[in-house]
Parts: structure tokens; sequence; C-alpha cells
């Protein structure tokens, strides 16, 4: 028939779709009769109008067939054929068992790693929400520079909480909390070292969320020396006994503190964790009226749906008022001045719910180490992409092995399965395999979840009893997974032709399943390979940059040296045990003094001037030592000599480093210069006048995040801890004689050391474990990137069996067809390269730009990831590849 | 006994289809009124109105006769039953009574 008398396809097409069931064969065929007709009769013009015109009239969209059908095809989740899809899916499970395996595994893989950084990622953004007034508690922080130097700090001056409550009426309440540093309480014989003690505001109860067990919230800490205790902590000391009105003692100072309140517990997601919190009304200091000092972490309880910026605005008035004339006491120059020298102070707000991740704080002088809203991201890309490989695989697998099904798609659409039904059944089949992953991977989340709380230092918990709606959102996880995966294979399949099936077997298929499925398969694998490939590069940096931070040259020697702690208990015998340790044939030297680099010991700043130079007050970093500290800890000077204990007038000597006498624009020339210290409360002739009479090489001693600052040192009998710097191998030994001596002295301090080394360590904690965990991430995705792999490679070397026969047959060599079959692969994995390269740059870039010492990244790293990527494909599809280049021609031949 | 109610076009309809006997379907029924009738009558007001008869019970359907020029679809033929044929008479024996009872004159004016 010639197109011209053809009718418009749209409204055939129409038809089709929206004409009454029950009719339209007839109708259609009627309309395509009487067209001809009037083509014939009235032009094909007139007839193209009418056959449209009646088309639309017989537009029946809302129509439903209403004949009873002969056989009634049997309800996609009748129990029948639910039974026939189980039946199928298992068998179809148990034929392809390495497939099955594979694919479960890899999901199951995926699923876990999903569900642990779930978790993560939960926990780490419910901090401080468990609090009933989250969104309404501020805190006021303090931010400025000086000199060039930021400060960002957490904590205020005594007397802010009280100044805004009174000056606005939108702080309904405010409460403080303050430091009591480790402190020894003892109850009868029962003595114990408390390390997370605090003191608060009775006000404490009022703004954050803290049920009392017992005691009564509106009391407990109203008056001076009470304290609230964890219920753990009451247990400790009292054991069952009422701890109410029970007294604990503070010997060191004398002091008695009389219990008022249990609270349960602090929740783990709480940016502060106290065991034991003391009334603020203990301190004398608490209402001093003193604008310097920044010592009290102090929260504002606002309105709710109160913006706090609005508040925050009216923030500098507080400043002016009460700070300008503190600072202009202390310095002598005026807020006005000061502002125009470059410097500023100022309060500002952070939401309580930002401190735990978007704090942007300096760490040191927060309560607890915050967490980092980069890792939520890093990790939660993590999650999804390793979801996304699981599912990839699962797709790669289903479709890859499509050959297999073909066979039964065609009987079954030839017995007359819809394409629907069958879309069901693939993924009933995909529930099927995503529940047995899903069951596997809680077990296995059960399993590794000590090592990764270990590993990020949580205490997570897979709880379906505490938390009830895990088990729903694990159930609705695994639909969406098992639609996810299977949705692809479930359409692919279902879509093949019957009678090309049937009739033509494999060949049908393979045009079936031809080019754009290679093509979509072999770009999963680039997705796969770049996801891993990019976490191989991160690992190789992050592992790097910590090898670099052993290494690094610290301008002091961090070996061998030994610590003993809390020796400032020892009073007068401090020094007699430094002076015994000193003469130890073992010891090479020792000093007193409680400022370490590197540790916790090293919180010092002190605001000093060049002489008759006002303009340059700044703040330097503070090490108090003796004569024996630069030798003991192998500091070298670049000038000028070292404190010595026969000279009397070193007491008004010190010793900078080099960059702080860069910053005062000394160069080489710092020796003789004058230091002042202007005296606190403004009295000039107070002020104390330093004589520099050393140059210390500039040594890092905080953490290599940060460049080193200027810093003095004086000399100054302090104590705290004791640094020996040992010469033995028998460290234990030295323990353990030193340890004698300590029990010598009668002292109730217990006997503490540590190493300089692994103090050193553990500064860098967090990026050991963020390390940690990306290895382990990348490993993951490799394993699960290379089951794909395996698969994919099995079933290519299957589908060209008669290929590699012809080949063998015409004279191929093993190695011919073992590198025709790996090459691939090949391609993929490079592509991957040469996509991963430039993201991991930039990520790992970020992530460096933390460290003022860093590494640079370079190229043999990517070549690295390259050379171990491109290594694993080759040996994962050289397995099977090898398997079907031996392969006897005669057999793969043999059956045709 | 109550009477079966025919509107004019479904009178049309079902003599047409009576007229065809066995080769009414859409297409020709629409031919044939057309041609007998002279006037130009929509397929899809034929199609529906068959439909109608069919779910009244006037005319009984049955599938079959595919043609090539069809698409290889098949027709749907349609026959007129016992109670189609009962409504037919009751309607003719109506009209034939009202002829009957026209005075003689009017008669004459309207056949004149």
């Amino acid at each position: 028939m010639p197109n011209a008398t053809k009718p418009p396809h749209w409204a055939t097409q129409l038809l089709t779709w929206w004409g009454h069931p029950d009719t339209r064969e007839d109708v259609q065929g009627d309309l395509l009769e009487l067209y001809h007709y009037w083509v014939r009769t009235v032009g094909k013009r007139r007839a193209d109008w009418r056959y449209c015109l009646n088309a639309l009239r017989l537009l029946r969209p809302l129509a439903k067939s209403k004949q009873a059908r002969e056989y009634p095809p049997p309800f996609l989740l009748s129990p029948d054929m639910l039974r026939n899809y189980f039946t199928i899916a298992w068998r179809n499970l148990n034929r392809n068992r390495a497939f099955s395996a594979i694919n479960i595994v890899g999901l199951s893989i995926g699923l876990a790693t999903c569900i642990l950084i779930s978790l993560f990622v939960f926990d780490e953004l419910s901090y401080d929400r468990y609090n009933e007034k989250a969104d309404r508690i501020v805190r006021v922080v303090f931010k400025g520079t000086m000199n060039g130097e930021k400060m960002r700090e957490a904590n205020v001056m005594p007397l802010v909480a009280k100044t805004l409550e009174s000056t606005f009426p939108e702080v309904q309440a405010t409460t403080r909390i303050r430091s009591g540093e480790a402190t020894r309480f003892a109850y009868g014989d029962n003595e114990f070292k408390e390390e997370r003690f605090y003191f608060a505001d009775s006000t404490f109860f009022q703004v954050f969320t803290l049920p009392l067990i017992k005691g009564d919230t509106r009391t407990a800490l109203s008056q001076p020396n009470t304290l609230v205790i964890s219920s753990a902590t009451a247990q400790k000391y009292f054991g069952n006994d009422d701890p109410i009105g029970k007294v604990l003692t503070v010997k060191a100072r004398q002091t008695n503190y009389t219990v008022t309140g249990v609270f349960a517990e602090v929740p783990t997601n709480s940016h502060v964790h106290f065991d034991v919190l003391g009334s603020m009304a203990t301190l004398p200091e608490a209402n001093q009226a003193n604008w310097l000092i920044s010592n009290f972490f102090t929260y504002l309880l606002l309105p709710e749906g109160y913006d706090y910026h609005k508040l925050e605005a009216k923030l500098p008035r507080i400043v002016d008022t009460y700070m300008g004339p503190a600072l202009k006491q202390m310095t002598g120059i005026s807020l006005a001045q000061f502002r125009e020298q470059g410097n500023d102070v100022g309060l500002f707000l952070q939401p309580m719910t930002d401190i735990h991740l978007h704090s942007d704080l300096k760490p040191e002088t927060e309560l607890e180490p915050g967490g980092d809203v980069r890792y939520v991201y890093i990790f939660g890309a993590i999650a999804v992409f390793m979801l996304l490989l699981a599912c990839i695989n699962f797709m790669n697998l289903s479709t890859a092995g499509a050959s297999k099904r073909a066979k039964e798609v065609g009987i079954r659409k030839a017995l007359g399965s819809e394409k629907g039904k069958l879309v069901g059944q693939f993924l009933v089949e995909s529930m099927l395999l995503t529940g047995l992953a899903l069951t596997l991977a809680v077990g296995l989340v059960y399993l590794v979840l000590p090592l990764f709380n270990e590993l990020s230092g949580k205490a997570l918990r897979l709880d379906m009893v505490q938390t009830p709606w895990i088990l729903p959102a694990l159930l609705g996880f695994g639909l969406v997974v098992s639609l996810l995966a299977g949705s692809y294979p479930a359409f692919f399949l279902s879509s093949f032709n019957p009678i090309a099936i049937l009739k033509g077997g494999a060949n049908a298929l393979r045009v079936a399943n031809g080019r754009t499925s290679i093509g979509l398969r072999s770009s999963l694998v680039v997705v796969q390979f770049f996801v891993s490939i990019s976490l191989m590069i991160g690992t190789t940096v992050v592992y790097r940059q910590l090898s670099y931070i052993q290494d690094i040259k610290l301008g002091y020697d961090k070996e061998q040296v030994l610590i003993l702690e809390g020796t400032s208990a020892l009073g007068k015998n401090e020094a007699v045990l430094r002076q015994q340790l000193a003469q130890d044939a073992r010891v090479v030297n020792a000093s007193v003094s409680a400022f370490l680099p590197n540790t916790r010991y090293n919180v010092g700043l002190v605001s000093m001037q060049p002489e008759g130079n006002a303009r340059q007050l700044t703040r330097l970093a503070l090490f108090g030592i003796d004569d024996q500290y630069l030798p003991t800890l192998g500091m070298k000077l670049a000038a000028g000599r070292n404190f010595s204990a026969a000279n009397q007038t070193d007491g008004f000597g010190v010793i900078i480093n080099e960059t702080a006498a860069r910053h005062f624009g000394w160069g080489n020339q710092a020796l003789g210069r004058k230091l002042l210290l202007p005296s606190i409360n403004g009295q000039r002739d107070t002020d104390r006048t330093y004589e520099v009479i050393g140059v210390v090489r500039d040594f890092h001693f905080r953490s290599l995040h940060e460049r080193i600052a200027p810093m003095v040192m004086f000399n100054s009998t302090n104590s705290g801890c004791i640094l020996v710097k040992t010469r033995t191998k028998d460290v234990a030994g030295l323990l353990a004689s030193v340890q004698e001596r300590w029990t010598g002295f009668n002292t109730d301090e217990p006997f503490r050391y540590g190493f300089m080394d692994e103090k050193y360590q553990s500064m860098y904690e967090a990026e050991v474990k963020t390390g940690r965990i990306l290895s382990l991430f990348a490993g993951l995705t490799i394993f699960v990137a290379c089951l794909g792999l395996f698969g994919l490679a099995t079933f290519s070397a299957e589908q060209r069996t008669k290929e590699i026969g012809v080949r063998k047959v015409l004279g191929a060599s093993v190695t011919n067809i073992v590198a025709l079959l790996s090459t691939d692969f090949l391609k993929p994995v490079l592509i991957a390269l040469i996509l991963a390269s430039p993201v991991a740059w930039y990520a790992m870039n970020r992530w460096l730009r933390g460290f003022a010492y860093k590494i640079d990244i370079e190229w043999w790293m990517f070549a690295l990831a390259g050379i171990a990527a491109i290594g694993i494909a080759l040996l994962t599809v050289s397995f099977q590849s090898i398997k079907a280049a031996l392969m006897n021609p005669v057999k793969s031949l043999r059956s045709e | 006994m109550k009477r079966a109610f025919l509107g004019e076009f479904e009178e049309v309809v079902m003599l047409t289809v009576a007229i065809l006997d066995e080769e009414a379907y859409g297409v020709t029924v629409t031919q044939e009124i057309e041609q007998k009738t002279g006037r130009s009558v929509g397929f899809s007001t034929v199609h529906t109105t068959l439909q109608r008869l069919e779910e009244k019970g006037f005319l009984a359907s049955r599938m079959g006769g595919a043609t090539a020029e069809r698409g290889g679809r098949r027709k749907r033929f349609f026959t007129v039953t016992a109670a189609g044929r009962k409504a037919l008479r009751d309607v003719k024996q109506v009209r034939e009574e009202l002829w009957r009872s026209l005075p003689p004159q009017t008669l004459q004016l309207i056949t004149g």
C-alpha cells in the first residue's frame, strides 16, 4: 500500500492508547477501511480530516474493558505466582552459585558500609539536639585579631553572661561552664581522680536538658561547694547508699563539696561530658569584673523563633562599654586606637547545634575536641558511592547473565506473560537477593561495629529494641536498593522479543544485548574504578602526610624522652627527684617544666611589647623553663646563651624563638633587646622589663596545622612535669626504679608517666583515624569493584567461547588470547584513572590546606594508584581469561 | 406490555443492519445509511449507536472477516436479535396506527 494513503499516525496512536479497549480492534479496522473509501471518494485531505475527527470522537479514555476474559491472567502477587517466582529465583541463584555469591557479597558489603556510615553521620548530626531547647541556645564566643594573630576562642569573660542578661531583655536565661581540671575527690577511703570535672551556674538546668534522678534542678547548684554527679560516679564512691547530702573532699585544696544531685549520664552526642559538676558559686573569680581573661563558656537562652543575628548585632556595644576601658587600663591605648592598628576584638554568637560540626574556633579553647563537617560530607559521599558500586555490580551481573534467562523470558512471554508481570517477577527476584544481602549486611555491621567504633572513636550502636525506627528504616532502605539495582535488569530482561529469542537463540540475544549494553557496562566499570582510584589516591596522600608529620624535623628531639606527670604534687621533692634522675647513669639529662611542646601542657600565652613600642604589643606563646630544658630536649640556640643557674640576673632574661625575633623586626640583632610585660592593673611602675639573652631555633611547639608562632621562654622554677632524656634500652628497668623513688616520697599522687613521641603521635589521632578509615573504604571499594569485574570477565569469556576456539584453531597463542580478553577491561580502568586524578587532586589539596606544614601532591601518587588499579584489574580478569584461553578448542567448537 | 423505545436514528440503524443481513458492520452500515437516506452521518455516531443497541440487547455481534485493507483487523458483524425484531415491529405498528388514525382530509394534505 502506498504511503500516501496512510491516515495520520497520531490519530491512530491516540486511538490505540485511549480507545475503548473492548472495541479497539474493530473500530480501528473500520476506520481504516473507511479511510481508504474516503480517499477514493472525497480525496486525501478530507479523508484525513474525517479520520481524525472520527478518531477523536471515539476516544474513551476512562473506559474499562467489560469483557470477562476467557483465561484471566493470574494476579501478580497471588500466592501461586509468588511461589513460582521464589522457586525460579532460588533455582537461578543455585545454578549460578559463584555469581550469586559475588552479587550477594558485593551488595551486602555495600549495604553494610552504607549502614555503618549512616549511623556515624546521624550521630554526628545529632550532637546537642537532645536538649529540648537546642534551637534556642547560643554560645557567646570571642573573636579578634591582635598583631596579625587571629583569636577565636570558645570561652569569654566572667561577667559576659550577667551583663548580657541584664542589658538585653531577649536573653531569657544564661548559664556558664568552667573547666575544673582533673581533681582527686575522696569519700572515706574511696579516692578517685575525676578527669571530667566542671563548674556550672545554678541556671544550668534551665538552659540544658539534664534530668536529675535525685535532687532538685532548681536548687541543686545554687549553694557554694555543692556538686551534682553522675550515677556511675555515685556508685563508685558511695556504693548503694543515697548520695544526697554526702560530702566529697578535695584534699589538695582542703575543700569539701556536698552532693546535691545525681544525673544518669550526659548523652554521648553532647559537646561537653562531665561526671562531676560543681556549683559556680564555689569560685570567687566567677563574679570578678575582669574583662581581659576568658575562662567561661557562656550560653544564652533566646526566645522561640528569635534570630540570634539580631542580638549579635548589638554585642559591639557591650565590647565598647566594658572591654574598652579594661584594654585602655592595661595597654594604655583606647579601643579606637587599638582598632586603628588593624586589631580588633569582639563578642559573637554561635548556635549550640553548630558547636560540634561547624565551629571555626580554636580547638584548644574548646571544652572537648569537636567533629568536622568535612568528614561528614566525605563519609556521606563514600556511603553513597559504595551503595552505587554495589548496585552497579548487581545490574552488571544481572544483564550480563541475561543469556541464561533469555529462553525463560521467551517461553514465559509465549505462554502469555505480559511485560509488566515479567518486570514484577524480576523485581521480586532482586528483592529476594537484596533481602539476603541486607540480612548479611546487618550481621556484618554487628560484627564490625566494635572495630569501627575504635577507628572512629565513637560509641555507635545498631539497637533495634532501643531505637524502634531502625527496623522499618532498614526495610525501606532494602526496598529502595532492590528497586534501584533491580529495575534496570528487570526492564532489560523483560523487553526481549520472544520470537527472536526462541528462534535465533544466542544470536538474537547478542543483538538485544548488543553495543549499547556493552557500552553501558563499561561505563559502569569506569564509575566503579573512578571511586576506588580516587580513594586510593586519597589514602596515599593522607599516609604520606602522616609520615611527613612523623619525619619532619621538629627542632627538638622527641625520641627517648620520658615524661613524669603530676610531679608538682611532690613539692620540694620535685627538684630532688630531678637531681637524682640527672645523676642516674641511664639518663642523659632531666628538666622540670610544665610546658611541653605538642601536648596539652602548652597553653601559656603572654602579651608583651618591645620596649618603647606599645604598638607592637603581641601575644606570645609562653614557656617557663629551667636551665636544663634546652639540652634535655636537644633544642639549639641560634644566638646567645641558655639560662644558667649560676647567673643571678637570668630571672630578668628571656629566650625568644627566631619567629619572634623576625616578628619584632630584630633579625639577627635580637640579643640585648628589651621586652616589656605590661602589668595587668595598668600601673606603669609594676611593668617588668626582660632582656633577650638568647634566640632558640624555631621548633614546632604546636601541631603542624599551625605555623610556628612567636614565643618567649622565661627562666622560672615552675613545676608540673619532669622530662627525662634517657640513653638506655631498658626503659622498663628505669621506670621501675623511678617508681620506687616516687613511692619513697610518700605522696598521694599516683605515679604517671608518658613518652614524648607518643604524646606527639596522639596530637594527630584525628588524621591517623582518617587515614585508617579511608584505607578501609578504599580496600572495600576495590574489593567490590573487583567482584564486579570478575563477574563480567567470566561472562565475557563465556560468551566468546566460540570465538576463542576459532582463534586457537587458527593459531592464536594463549598469550594472544589472554591479551585480547584483558585489554577490553583495561580501557575503562584507564579512563577511570584519567577522570579520578583531577578530582582526587582537588579534594586532597583541600584537605592539605588544613596544615601549615604539608607535603606536595606529586605525580607518582596518581601513577601508583593507577598502577595498583590496573594491576588489580588485570589480576582479576586474568584468572578468567587464562582459563578461557587454556580451554581445548575441540570442546568449545564441538557442540554447534 | 411495555413497549421498547427506539430513537429515530436508532431505528434507521437497526433497519440498515436488517437490510444488510449478514454483511452488517460499521463501515457497511455507515455507507448504506449515507446511500439510502442521503444524509451524511459520521462513523463515530453510527459506531456509538451500534454499541448502544447492542447494550440494549437489540443487536448481537460477532468478530470475523479480517482483510488486508483493514490492516488485518477483524470486523464486528451485527445481527438483529429477537428483541430487536420485536422492537422494530412495535415501532412500525405504532407508526401505522398513527397513520391510520389520521383524518382523511389531513391525510390528503400530507400525501397530496
